[in-house]
Order: C-alpha cells, then structure tokens, then sequence
C-alpha cells in the first residue's frame, strides 16, 4: 500500500494536485476545532461585512462568520461522505467478496437485491422520506440511508474482481494448503481489492456529498446543522445574491468545488494505475 | 472397497453452453473409469489433446468439479456425499493438485512458504509454527530446495523450476496418498523439465505417491509412467502399461499420436535447400498493379 | 538514405537476407528511483541465408522473445538497441527496421516481411471476416482487381488444405489448426522474401502440428523464402530448420546445420538440452541440468552457463567466450571447446 501510494506519487501528476487540493479542504475542516463562537450561534459578529482582514471571508446577514461557518460546514459534509462512504464501502465488499467467491445460488441472490438497489430511483425516495420523517430526521440518518443506496454499484465491480481471482490458480492452491474461505476472501483476495475501495471511496464521497449539498438547498435536510448545502440555503433565505452579500455563497461553493475536484482527481489517477496497461505506459515513459 | 485408492466408476462430464434458448450439451467426459489401487504406489498418465476431457476428469478427481453422472470413491469415501468442512479437509489430506502455471500457483502479493506453512499445520495437527518449520524444511529438501533458499521470497523472485518444486513440497505437507498433476511440465524450461519430472519417479518409490500426470506429450509419459490412458473427445480409446501401448498402438487414434510425435533427431538430414524459383522469386509478388 | 529492393542472387552465401552484427537490446527501467538494465540480447551475431529456414532455440528467460522483437523493429521502452545493426537484403543501410521510416515499413511489411505468431489472433482481426483481413494486408501489394486477387486467395488457400468458404468466416469460428493455417496463408501471399515464425505451432494439438509444420515447409520450398523460426521444442527444430542456433541467457551459444547439432552437439549446454529429451522406446534415466537460468539484471561474469556448467574451468568465469568455428559451419562458445585462449 505503502508502495502503491509512492508510485502514484511519482508518476501521477493528477494525484498530486487531487491530494493538495484535499489536503487545503481537510485542513480548513479541522481549524473548526479552534472556532471562537459555537456554529449555531446567530449575531456574534457585526451582520453583512465584506472580507476583510478582521472577517476573512466576511460575515453573514445572520451575524456569523463566513469562515468559521465554511471550516464547520465543510467538515459536517466531507463527515457525511465519510460515513456513507465507509458504511457503503463495507456493504459492497461484503456483497462483492462472498457473491464473487460463492457463485451459484448464493450470487444469484445477493446479485438481484445489487440490481434492485441499482434501478431505484434515489432522489424521490429521500424526497419522500423527508416528507414522512420532517424535523425528526439527521444527518447521520440522511447518511445511512444513502450509504444504502450506494453500495450495489461497488458490490458488482469487486465481484467481478473476485471471480476472476477465484478462476486462478493461487485460490486453488490455498484451497488444498487448507485455508478456510474467510481466510481466501480476506488474506488473498482482498489485497487485490483495496486500491479498487479506496478509488471508489472518492467516488462515492462526490456523489454523496453532491446529493446532499441538492437536498441541503432544496431545504430537505437538517437546515440546524451547518452543512455547505445549508449555508447556501441560508444564504438563499436572506437572498444573499441580490443583497450584493456573494462571499457568504462564493466561499462555501469553492470549498466544495476544491474538495470535489480534488477527490475526482484522487479517483481518476488511482483508477488509471489500477490498470495495467496504462501503468506500464506511464512509468515505461518516465523511465 | 479397501483395495483401492481411487475408483473412477462410469464418470461423465456434461456442459451447457449456448444461449437462452439454443443450448447445446458438450460431453466433456463421457463414461471413463478407471481404478488405482491401494498401497502399490503408480504413475498413471492421462494423455490427450486439448478438448479431450484430461483435465476436466482430473478435476473431478480433485473435487473441483461435479460429475454430471457416475461415481467417484477416494480411499473408500464417495466423493458426491461428502459434506463439511472437516469431510473436505479429510478429503485434501488424501489427494493434492499440482498446476500446470507454476507462477500462478502462488499468490504474487505473498510470500511462498505462507502456503507451506499452512498445509503443514491443517493438515497434520504439527504443533505450532516452529516444528510446522522443520516439516517444510524437510519436505523442501525432498525437491531439492531449503527453507534457506525459499524463505521470505515471493513468487516472482523464483524461477520457474523452482515454484513448480515449492509446489510439489507445499502437497508434499499434507502427506498425501495421491498426487494429481495437471501438466506440470508444460511450462517448464526445458533443462529443467527432466529434474522435475524424474522427482515424480523418486516421490513414487520413495514415498509410496500415487500419481496421476496429465499431459500432451507422450515422451515424457512414456519416460515415467506405469501405466496410460488416452483419451479422445471425453472417452477413454486406450489404456494399459504405457511400454506395451506406446511401442505398439493398437487403436487409430493412439497410432496417430504416436506418429505425430517429433522425434528429438533429425531422420534424415536434409540436403541443403536450393530454392525452387520458377520465376517466383521473394520479394516479387506474383503481380503487380 | 535510400533501401533498394535487392533482386535474390544466385550465389547464396554472398547474399545473405539477414546479417545481425553484435545486437545488443536491454531493458532499462526505473522504479522507485532504482535504474535497472536488464540485458536481454548481449552480443548476438548471426546470419540468415537466402531460402532457408534457420532456427533459434532457446529458453523462458533466453532473450529469444527480445530479440525477435528488435529483428522486427517492434522496439517500445523500455526495450532499447544499445549496440550493432540487423542489415536485410531488402532495406539495406538502416541497421534494423526500429530505424526506418513509417512509410518504408508499411511498403516492406507482408511483401518482403511476414510474421506468424503463437497467437495467430493477433493478425486476424477478431471482428472482421477473414476475407477482410487478405484484402486489408495483402491486396495493397499485389493489386489488379479484387476478383483476381480472391482468385489468387483462394489459390494459395488450398495450398494450407483450407476451403474457400474460410474466407467468409470470422476468426473466432475458425479451430487453433485453421486459424494457423489461415495466418500462414496471409503471412506467405505476397510472397514475402523474409518470415518470422515466433513459435508458431506451440499451441497447436500434437497431430494438427506436424500438419502445419510440413506446410509451413512446403511454401517455404516453393517461395523461396528465408524463414527465422524460433520455438523452445527441439522436436520441432529437428523437423523443420535447416541450421539451429542455441540462446542462452542473452547469447548465442552455439550454432550449426541442424542436423549436425542434433548429432554432434559440442556446448555443454547443448549437450545437456538434447540428451535430456526423453524418446518413445528409450528407458535410460535422463538427467536434467542443476541450477537455474540467470537473472538477466545481474548475470554471471565471464561465461553465463558457467555456474551450471559440468566443465567450466576458472577462465569461464572471467572472460566471454566467443563464437568459433568449430569444424566447416559450427560454430559454438566455450573456452572447453576452443581451447582455453579465448581470444
């Protein structure tokens, strides 16, 4: 693994910038630790200020400041990310791992629950949910729902993975050296596996993140916690655009955009590395 | 039941193939059988060419695959009625594969004596690591190896020769009394074919392994095995002491084979080509626009 | 610079088609910091004659693969030419086809230079008909009309026992045996004067290739051409080549008629690789060699078979051996044979 990211590091230009870019985002989630007024607290500082070097990214029409709301609410969505990434991550490799492995009946069946998660329509249904569940509903519950809905994708690639290893002759051979399949699937078919999880965890992480940003300003979300979808509604709220208040939109939509576009970048030059083929280009012409 | 090691009865294979609806039934294995007895260790050869059903039979007696009808009986336990976990690691203690891609055989993210390690320690309740360490050893030794050489290595820092011997002392562990080799020499260099080849002879006498040796190549079958089987297109056409078939044929088929082999001579020298222009000369097609 | 196309020319040894002077190819990588050569093809000389078929034998980790690959100009990083030229009759003053240009190279390929790989999937193209790939290869060098050039397929189609209707099928529908077949007939179309056979019957079933063998020998003797055959199986080597050479580790070892070799082999190594080859009706115990081949990164010094080797003396561990002549046209590199000097 160690190795892996080395390389990446050394051949893939993508890579670098994707891991700044993630890194800045990271580091402006973590200085909400060092915050001096808590989040949800209105009329702390003078309302409507633009960036100054007192407010560095200006105040808003409710009396916060820009930046410390940007570093709370960056950190709440990349922890929602997070959480339906991982939750989602541990679903699709059980699935893909055992349907992979197993074949037959028990493949046949995990594959048709894969399938109907992958044609439900998902906006509706948290639409929907919103509707039934109104102020009751969290961002944790937000996130576990999602993180139901995004797995099946996942859960087919690594299953494919899986089968494939499981025709070679390495699996056979730990087959008859005794191993149990708990044994094969996790100590010889998972190594394969992880830098498939970890592209696809960013991936994962953008969508949800996008999603819940579109429910967050659409108002069907927990508009309490700060989320950069729930600045940007507030925002709307007090029409921060016409007022002629654009840092309190501009500085959450860019650090959205950064924590996008660094995660894609992540993705796509761990998935092109994945790939043989590409790989042997890319570190033959470095050479 | 007790006097025989393996009893191959009426055994066949069929695959589906095709679309939804057009399906074709491919007889892989059609009504083979075939007995090894108990303690009176053999090389049994199964030759054929590809599409024969070699290696699908030997798969079935390595209960990789289910045959579609028949029965196979190992050491007295039928194959078909053989439930969990602690029947199929009775059943691997019995019999062990060897493959024909030695760098396949192990997985290349890990270290090698990971596998040998492990089938020493399911397989013969060794206690503990350390005397699961001198049994590899031991076994290492009987190919020709160390745990010196192999230790710490994967599998791309060995030669071919050498995975395909760590193969053979990984189904070594387990003691077994069968060892089914699905061309184990196919893809091995060619100066280091014979040392491979006459370690199954040397596995045979002195330590009572059956063996069965898949394979193409005739020569080699007949260098080390006992007995033979051909096959063609799933069904056994011949079978007997490989001297006797092999130096006289008797069924078409194995006549063919054996005709077709290339022998390591050449017969007669062939006098020095004087290419036969007839106004064909290289590099001048026949017409030109 | 200009490549003539030569016109074949009676006296054969003046005129060889292939002459390779001290080829030397390496693999040169760099990972994790760490540059590594790997020395595939060291100093290789050999020549080919006009209309013979010369084989080249050799290992896994021979270097045989390489140095096809630098004969037919498939040069890619992190395969380099290092040193020495590969001349052909027909492109002469290049050094080897990886120098010519692109336009040279499509003029010169299937008409003076031919493949048929392992996997004759590789030329047929697996979506098209097999017609399609004749006309797509073929039909630009010989011309005339479509009709006559199909004439002329179906012509040289039964040369290969294979029936017009081939034409219509794809690859895939086609057994291993017919799609060889079919790769043979479109690499010798054209006629071409050089053609390298890349162990073009391995994957063949044992009766299927004898066929192709006597094929792939029957338009050879009618063409002309100069065929370089490379296979690990010294069963086909004593079938078809005309003169063998024997690689190992990234040299050549030794070289003669191949039924010279066969008899008289002189390169332990040889020695070894044909008495170990078992025979229907033999029952001596074999022996195969001790060791294993080098890793071409950090080869042995001197003589790279000497840590195998039964005769090797302390030169073989200092000083290269060359190839000598050993008697009229055998050739082999061994301080046991030549006599100690080297030089």
């Amino acid at each position: 693994m160690v190795a892996f990211i080395r390389e990446l590091l050394r051949y893939r230009t993508e890579f670098r910038i994707g891991l700044a870019l993630v890194a800045v985002v990271l580091l402006l989630s973590m200085m909400a630790s060092f915050s001096p007024y808590p989040p949800d607290s209105v009329y702390v500082v003078p309302p409507d200020l633009p960036p100054s070097l007192t407010y560095w990214f200006g105040t808003t029409s409710r009396g916060q400041d820009v930046f410390w709301q940007v570093s709370f609410a960056i950190r709440n969505t990349l922890l929602f990310g997070g959480t339906v990434a991982l939750v989602s991550r541990l679903v699709a490799l059980a699935v893909g791992l055992v349907s992979g492995y197993k074949g037959g009946w028990v493949d046949r069946a995990l594959m048709s629950v894969n399938d109907t998660f992958i044609v439900i329509p998902l906006l509706p249904i948290l639409v929907l949910f919103y509707f039934v569940m109104r102020d009751r509903i969290s961002w944790l519950m937000l996130a576990l729902i999602m993180a139901c809905f995004g797995w099946a994708y996942d859960a087919r690639l690594i299953r494919s993975v899986v089968m494939s290893l499981r025709q070679r002759e390495f699996t056979q051979t730990s087959l008859f050296s005794g191993m149990t399949t708990r044994q094969i699937l996790t100590e010889e078919h998972l190594p394969y596996v992880v830098p498939i999880l970890f592209s696809t965890t960013m991936n994962n992480m953008v969508w949800s993140i996008g999603l819940e940003v579109t429910l967050a300003v659409l108002g069907f979300t927990d508009i309490n916690t700060p989320t950069i979808g729930g600045m940007i509604y507030w925002a709307n709220q007090h029409t921060a655009m016409v007022a002629g208040i654009w840092w309190w939109i501009a500085f959450p939509t860019i650090a959205v955009i950064m924590a996008f576009i660094g995660l894609f970048l992540l993705a796509v030059s761990v998935n092109a590395h994945i790939d043989p083929r590409s790989r042997l280009w890319s570190t033959g012409e470095a050479s | 039941m007790n006097d025989l090691l393996l009893d191959v009865m009426e055994v066949s294979k069929t695959f589906a193939r095709g679309r939804l609806l057009s399906r074709e039934k491919i007889v892989a294995v059609n009504k083979v059988s075939m007995q090894l007895a108990a303690g009176q260790p053999e090389i049994l050869a199964i030759i054929g060419e590809s599409g024969s059903g070699k290696t699908t039979l030997a798969r079935m007696i390595l209960n990789m695959e289910t045959p579609t009808s028949g029965r196979l009986v190992l050491d007295g336990t039928d194959l078909a009625a053989m439930g969990g976990n602690a029947a199929r690691l009775a059943f691997m203690h019995k019999v062990q594969p060897i493959f024909q891609n030695p760098f396949e055989s192990f997985n290349p993210l890990k270290r090698v004596e990971r596998y040998l390690l492990m089938t020493r320690l399911r397989f013969t309740g060794a206690a503990g690591e350390s005397t699961a360490a001198v049994a590899v050893d031991a076994a290492l030794h009987k190919v020709g190896l160390s745990l010196k050489e192999v230790g710490g290595r994967y599998p791309h820092e060995l030669s071919g020769g050498q995975l395909q011997r760590v193969a053979i002392a990984r189904a070594l562990l387990a003691e077994p009394k069968l060892i089914v080799a699905d061309e184990p020499v196919s893809m091995i260099d060619a100066s280091l074919r014979m040392s491979i080849v006459n370690l199954f002879r040397t596995l045979r006498d002195e330590l009572g392994i059956s063996i069965i040796y898949v394979t193409h190549d005739l020569a080699t079958a007949y260098y080390i095995s006992d007995r033979i089987m051909i096959m063609q297109k799933g069904s056994v056409v011949e079978s007997g002491d490989a001297r006797t078939v092999l130096k006289a044929p008797r069924h078409p088929y194995t006549r063919q084979l054996r005709e077709a082999v290339l022998l390591p001579e050449v017969a007669s020298a062939p006098a020095i080509v004087t290419p036969n222009m007839n106004g064909l000369s290289p590099g001048a097609p026949e017409r030109r626009a | 610079m200009h490549a003539s196309v030569e016109q074949p020319h009676g006296d054969q040894e003046a005129q060889p088609l292939l002459v390779v002077r001290d080829l030397q190819a390496y693999y040169r990588t760099s990972h994790a910091g760490v540059r590594r050569g790997i020395r595939a093809v060291d100093g290789v000389s050999f020549t080919v004659r006009r209309g013979e078929i010369y084989g080249l034998a050799g290992e896994s980790s021979s270097g045989k693969t390489t140095l096809i690959k630098s004969i037919a100009g498939a040069i890619k990083p992190p395969l380099e030419i290092v040193g020495g030229s590969m001349e052909f009759a027909f492109l002469s003053g290049y050094g080897g086809l990886h120098r010519a240009a692109r336009a040279e190279l499509e003029r010169i390929r299937w008409r003076h230079l031919s493949y048929i790989m392992q996997g004759s999937m590789n030329v047929l193209n697996p979506v098209r008909r097999v017609r399609s790939s004749f006309v797509d290869f073929a039909y630009p060098h010989i011309g005339g009309s479509l009709k006559q050039f199909e004439q002329l397929v179906v012509a040289h189609l039964a040369r290969v026992k294979l029936d017009p209707s081939v034409l219509t099928a794809f690859p895939h529908e086609l057994s291993g045996g017919m799609r060889q077949r079919a790769a043979l007939a479109l690499a010798t179309i054209c006629r071409p004067g050089f053609i390298i056979a890349d162990e073009p019957t391995t994957a063949l079933d044992v009766v299927v290739q004898k066929e192709v063998l006597g094929m792939i020998r029957g338009i050879q003797r009618e063409t002309g051409s100069s065929v370089l055959f490379v296979t690990h199986d010294m069963g086909v080597h004593a079938h078809i080549t005309d003169r063998l050479a024997i690689m190992y580790a990234g040299r050549l070892v030794e070289e003669a008629a191949t039924a010279e070799i066969f008899r008289n082999p002189l390169h332990p190594y040889t020695k070894n690789l044909i008495s170990s080859l078992p025979r229907i009706g033999e029952d001596a115990p074999r022996a195969g060699l001790a060791g294993a081949p080098p890793n071409l990164a950090d080869p042995p010094s001197g003589c790279r078979f000497h840590p195998r080797c039964p005769l090797a003396s302390e030169i073989c561990c200092r000083e290269v051996p060359v190839m000598r002549e050993a008697s009229s046209g055998h050739r082999v590199a061994c301080f046991a044979v030549n006599g100690g000097d080297g030089a």
